[in-house]
């Protein structure tokens, strides 16, 4: 594992320091939305306010009581994100119980339905361009298997007639593609952005 | 760490502890995160496209020829229904959703101008009214161009208006007026393509509040 300079940023926050904050939150942003994504089930909105709750609960015990074993900061801020991911869930759990659809139709806020949508449509947009660009059949339906099929790599190159070389190549191809549309589209972006970092 | 990991957390593939190992292991390095995070939307915008249809994923090309004589004869057929329930409901029809610039009128109102641009940060957001959509490219002045505009949800994308037989208005633009007010709040997108070609279409998307 690289060296994540846990103590040194724990250090500095208790001291103060505004700067170790913000470095904090690019340290673990990017992990954070990973280990969320996985736990928010494609609600957009949620994954952020999880992540946004996770980087205020670690950044305020720095600044107060501070983490037993500062060089274990990571997995004290995962594991915090994930206790308020079952925290979140079963906060929904018990609404699911007692909605009232009207007035939570009444309160909805467009905007906000907008952006929770949208991270996952811009998915969608980018993946319809890389299937427009692919140039194989074959090359689509080895992501549909892969991904949508959970086949296993080993049959999906028995059964596709592949070498696990050629596999690996078309879907290092795709995902490098795929990254780049959702760059040339401005969308890899719009995560931090929300963060305002 | 690696993309085998990547692959066997993205797939559920992992136990528990290798799980946490592996979220701890994201939060130390944020680089390797940002690639399981790519990973997490590849597979998510697969599923989202797949729910539309999967025929994304098993189109042929050898039957590309088939796929645009399908498709002109597709055309031709739309024309044909729009032609007859526009002539059967033209009276009680209000403003259609989307239609081609007809007046000088029109240009003076608000506009939307949506273009490709690297880098860009926010999808650009349709204002209220008629509003007299630019769309920036490289087009044929020789040829017809369909405009489809279709609606985003989470699971699926309905395909809300189409226009066909369109020109462009200059080889670098091709222009459409979209009646916002008759769109719900949503994210959507303009797919326009060049017509009788197996050319892609280009996309666009914006929101409308």
């Amino acid at each position: 594992m690289d060296f994540v300079p846990g103590g040194e940023l724990s250090r500095r926050i208790r001291e103060g320091d505004v700067s170790a904050e913000s470095e904090l939150i690019r340290q673990f942003e990017p992990g954070l939305r990973v280990l969320l994504r996985r736990r928010t089930g494609g609600d957009h909105g949620l994954l952020q306010d999880l992540v946004q709750e996770t980087l205020l609960v670690v950044i305020q015990r720095l600044r107060g009581a501070g983490i037993e074993d500062p060089q274990k900061l990571a997995a004290f801020a995962a594991q915090t994100a994930r206790n308020l991911a079952i925290a979140s869930l079963r906060k929904a759990e018990r609404q699911k119980t007692d909605v009232d659809t009207d007035a939570t139709d009444r309160n909805a806020d467009p905007a906000q339905n907008v952006d929770a949508i949208a991270a996952d449509i811009e998915a969608a947009l980018a993946v319809r361009a890389l299937l427009r660009e692919l140039p194989q059949a074959r090359d689509r339906l080895m992501l549909k298997r892969f991904y949508l099929d959970d086949h296993d790599k080993h049959v999906i190159c028995q059964e596709m007639d592949l070498s696990e070389a050629a596999f690996n190549q078309a879907l290092s191809r795709a995902r490098k593609r795929f990254r780049e549309i959702l760059e040339e589209r401005g969308f890899a972006k719009r995560d931090l952005l929300s963060l305002g970092l | 760490m690696n993309l085998q990991h990547i692959e066997q957390y993205v797939a559920g593939r992992l136990g528990e502890e290798e799980s946490c190992a592996f979220e701890e292991y994201c939060l130390a390095n944020p680089e390797f995160a940002r690639q399981a995070e790519y990973e997490q939307r590849l597979k998510a915008g697969l599923a989202i496209v797949a729910r539309g249809s999967t025929a994304e994923f098993v189109r042929s090309d050898s039957h590309q020829a088939r796929w645009n004589f399908a498709a002109a004869a597709g055309v031709l057929l739309t024309l044909f229904a729009m032609y007859y329930v526009w002539g059967h409901h033209a009276a009680r029809a209000a403003k259609p959703l989307m239609a081609a610039v007809a007046t000088d009128s029109q240009r003076s109102g608000p506009a939307l101008r949506l273009a490709m641009v690297r880098g860009s940060e926010n999808a650009p957001v349709l204002p209220d009214g008629s509003v007299r959509v630019e769309i920036v490219g490289l087009f044929d002045l020789g040829s017809h161009y369909s405009v489809a505009l279709d609606r985003l949800e989470r699971n699926t994308y309905d395909t809300v208006a189409t226009l066909y037989s369109q020109h462009p208005t200059s080889p670098v633009t091709l222009e459409v007026m979209v009646e916002s007010d008759q769109l719900k709040p949503g994210t959507y997108s303009l797919r326009v393509r060049k017509q009788a070609s197996g050319e892609e279409s280009l996309d666009f998307s914006f929101v409308r509040f």
